[in-house]
């Protein structure tokens, strides 16, 4: 019988900028468990032949997105400064990658519902209002069933333009999920004469149902 | 100098931290400040050429320097190169995004033939002419280093010049050479001619190429009191001296070998007679354990990597080996770091590490019989008898393990069809053997996987004058084999045949084939060693317009021809191979180094013409342990 550990929850607020943004999720996953063992912090580790740090993260982002808002939980196995934890990460972890916050305790990413993302497109279009007043907006959408034509009106929460940008506040989580870059083409598709041309993606915010920030 | 802006091209493909860079541990230093700047061109995909370690040790030794600043260069995938081409974006460097064309040297390392044509194509993407004599004063001096350098004949009008052996010591030298000659203001040639002067350095332009009528070479001379006649290669005698990186680079990506690796040794004892590491790294040159130990320690800590791995060419024959595997796997289990010991002989100490490292999962266990009859395992002096394999195979099977692979080798010279039905006998006992035992479970199957290469003569072996079977003949006996195969436990899957005809050509090639190596770059060859991109075809018209005769390079040779390589001196004979040839056609074995020395010729490459193997303390124990167990 393994001997029963007690374990500290932790949670991290991080960014993800510059060329760590090409960094896919699944990759993403294992850089940070080789930063944790770098690190040299007492992280818990799962049972069985594979052991591998128990860490979760809240929702995965896209290749080529940068954030500023990511959440991620790990276990340690002894109780640490928070301070500690941010500055040991940090001396170890890739350039573009960023430990912003280190809490105690576990986030309430659970409850996350929305997420709020600026796209800076190489032209803006001159008003999203037609595009917004569409009964449903239908565009072909990776769902967990494959690929299929899906209305993505009532996951578009709000779209607002300004100084060149546009900001999207989106439903985000396991459920109900919608990428900027989804609108994006439904828009390049529904609004005449529009092309966006390339587009930067920036997560600047995740909230939860009530539209309350989750940090 | 410059940067290429790939940000948004980057976007549009797939595995974009293949070019993205950024990655931990890779040296970020000031262009401005360094006096020479080195492109380190691995010529295959980023997944294939991170996972190289002579790249990361060269990597290491020349960004030790404080006036050099080296920096990693690998071919771009199809669609990379797709929209580089279309942004009219040039082949740059992983840190920096420097042009290549703008670094002072573009060093490529040469470790499989199939690479040829990528080399061409990146230096096309690079800007830089392909034929060294196109090359102007301001261009970099591209060179050639790795296994494939041995014979450099095939590319000699591509590169400048070529470094025969290991490059640690050497490249210290290289550099040191290029700042006097800047100092100096030489133009282009006058370098070329100052290194022709080092050991290990080739410069094919130095050397003026004659041939028979009948194709094969008549002479291959100097042509400037700087280049040596012969050339020979270069060996680092203590390894526990050199420097070995204390930090690799952490791919985001996952690359092929993803993990901590440690050199444990150079060298083979073994001869096994088609086999060019065998030769090529000779002599034998161990690392002490504490050594390595360090080296892993520092390593682990500095990577964060949860995989650690042994590389050698046969781990069992390291002379401490008990005790290195037993501190590594403290450290090991202390780290939680899985430790993977490829090329061990499975026997009972073998079999219970392996217990130890894998304590649940039993996944997979690799033979290499590599020839199906004994007499044919005696003609590639392949030391391992039948009941050698049965016993080890079934030590497996009693302890769980339920796969095991085999592989093989055909059209080896001197074989015969009995030889070839020899392999699925041979297969069929092993699948056979799981059921013979009380202490296998019944309800569950062995799987039995068969792998069969065709056999490429390579240089420098006793098999260089052999004759290669050409396609027909490889698919037939294929085809034959695969006939052959009743038992339903025995899964057969071989390589494409037209690959290995063609990296038979290229091995055993001359300076005749530059010109179809251009021709296949322009009829689009690139990437040839993923069968998605190979294309026969391109192949055989790229020899037809250049007017090359295939069948030339694959024909058995004979003792009195010259050959392009001979000039090369790798300290083995070749009188010694010649000797090995003799006794492959009579089915007489070679005993291992530690068993008997055969003179081979590697020895005089080391301090007094001593070879380590009568030297090194652990070796001389191991030597009087094997006395003693008669």
């Amino acid at each position: 019988m393994a001997e029963e550990k007690i374990l500290y929850d932790y949670y991290l607020i991080y960014e993800k900028t510059d060329n760590a943004k090409y960094i896919s999720h699944l990759d993403f996953v294992r850089t940070y468990n080789r930063t944790m063992r770098r690190a040299g912090l007492p992280v818990a580790f799962s049972e069985g032949f594979n052991p591998h740090p128990q860490l979760s993260f809240a929702l995965p982002l896209s290749v080529g997105y940068t954030s500023e808002c990511e959440l991620l939980e790990l276990k340690l196995t002894e109780e640490l400064p928070e301070a500690e934890i941010r500055d040991r990460l940090n001396a170890v972890i890739p350039d573009g990658i960023k430990i912003l916050e280190a809490h105690k305790g576990r986030s309430r990413m659970k409850k996350l519902r929305y997420a709020r993302y600026i796209v800076t497109p190489e032209i803006m279009p001159g008003s999203v209002d037609g595009f917004l007043n569409m009964n449903e907006i239908i565009i072909d959408k990776k769902t967990k069933s494959g690929i299929k034509d899906t209305d993505i009106r009532p996951d578009i929460r709000e779209i607002a333009l300004s100084d060149g940008k546009m900001e999207m506040i989106l439903c985000a989580g396991s459920d109900r999920n919608l990428k900027p870059d989804v609108v994006v083409r439904a828009m390049n598709r529904y609004i005449s004469g529009y092309d966006s041309g390339d587009c930067e993606y920036h997560r600047a915010a995740v909230y939860d149902d009530e539209m309350k920030i989750i940090n | 100098m410059s940067t290429v802006n790939i940000d948004k091209i980057l976007k549009r493909v797939q595995k974009p931290t293949r070019y993205s860079g950024g990655e931990l541990n890779s040296v970020m230093k000031d262009p401005e400040g360094a006096d020479i700047r080195y492109a380190f061109v691995f010529p295959d995909t980023y997944e294939v050429g991170m996972s190289h370690l002579g790249m990361k040790i060269l990597y290491h030794v020349l960004n030790l320097r404080p006036d050099t600043y080296c920096e990693r260069v690998f071919a771009p995938w199809v669609d990379m190169e797709e929209e580089m081409r279309k942004e009219n974006i040039p082949l740059f460097s992983i840190e920096t995004r420097t042009p290549v064309r703008e670094f002072d040297f573009v060093g490529v390392t040469l470790q499989y033939e199939m690479c040829y044509t990528n080399v061409l194509n990146m230096l096309d993407l690079a800007g830089i002419p392909l034929l060294s004599k196109d090359r102007g004063e301001d261009a970099p001096f591209v060179n050639a280093g790795g296994p494939c350098a041995y014979n450099p004949e095939p590319l000699a009008e591509i590169f400048d010049f070529f470094t025969m052996g290991e490059g640690e010591e050497v490249i210290g030298e290289l550099m040191d050479a290029y700042k006097e000659w800047k100092a100096e203001g030489g133009r282009r040639i006058d370098y070329l001619k100052k290194i022709a002067k080092i050991e290990g350095i080739y410069v094919p332009c130095l050397y003026d190429v004659e041939y028979n009528g009948d194709g094969t070479l008549k002479s291959m001379t100097p042509n400037c009191p700087e280049a040596k006649p012969r050339v020979r290669k270069r060996i680092v005698e203590n390894l526990d001296e050199i420097v070995y990186p204390d930090k690799f680079i952490v791919p985001f990506m996952d690359i092929v070998h993803d993990r901590v690796s440690l050199e444990v040794f150079r060298g083979c004892i073994r001869g096994c007679r088609f086999c060019q590491a065998g030769m090529i790294y000779r002599p034998i040159r161990e690392k002490s354990p504490d050594r390595l130990v360090k080296d892993a320690e520092c390593l682990l800590s500095s990577t964060g990597y949860e995989e650690m791995s042994l590389s050698s060419l046969s781990t069992s024959d390291y002379t401490r080996f008990e005790e290195l595997a037993d501190r590594l796997l403290t450290l090991t289990e202390k780290e939680k770091v899985s430790l993977s010991l490829p090329s061990l002989r499975v026997d009972n100490f073998g079999l219970s590490l392996m217990e130890r490292v894998q304590k649940v999962r039993k996944s997979g266990l690799t033979f290499a019989p590599e020839a199906g009859s004994q007499r044919m395992r005696d003609v590639i002096n392949k030391n391992v008898t039948e009941e050698d394999l049965m016993r080890s195979v079934g030590l497996a099977f009693d302890g769980g393990w339920l796969t095991v692979k085999l592989y093989f080798m055909i059209g080896l010279p001197y074989e015969t069809d009995g030889d070839i039905a020899g392999i699925a006998r041979l297969a069929e006992k092993v699948a056979e053997r799981y059921y013979a035992s009380e202490k296998t479970n019944k309800r569950r199957a062995p799987s039995v996987n068969l792998s069969v290469a065709g056999f490429v003569p390579k240089p420098f072996t006793p098999f260089q004058w052999a004759g290669q079977n050409d396609m027909e003949t490889l698919r037939r006996k294929q085809q034959l084999l695969k006939g052959e195969i009743k038992n339903r436990h025995v899964k057969y899957s071989y390589h494409q045949s037209d690959v290995s005809v063609l990296e038979g050509i290229f091995a055993r090639g001359d300076r005749k084939l530059n010109a179809v190596l251009v021709r296949a770059f322009e009829l689009g060859c690139k990437l040839d060693g993923w069968s998605e991109c190979f294309d026969m075809e391109k192949w055989r018209r790229a020899f037809a317009d250049c007017g090359v005769d295939m069948d030339f390079y694959t024909r058995e040779r004979s003792y009195d021809e010259l050959f392009p390589w001979d000039f090369v001196d790798i300290g083995v004979t070749k009188d010694f191979m010649m000797r090995e040839n003799e006794r492959a056609k009579a089915a007489v074995t070679t005993p291992h180094c530690r068993l008997k020395c055969s003179g081979c010729g590697a020895a005089s490459l080391c301090a007094g013409g001593k070879c380590s193997v009568y030297t090194e303390e652990s070796s001389l124990k191991k030597i009087r342990e094997l006395k003693e167990n008669g």
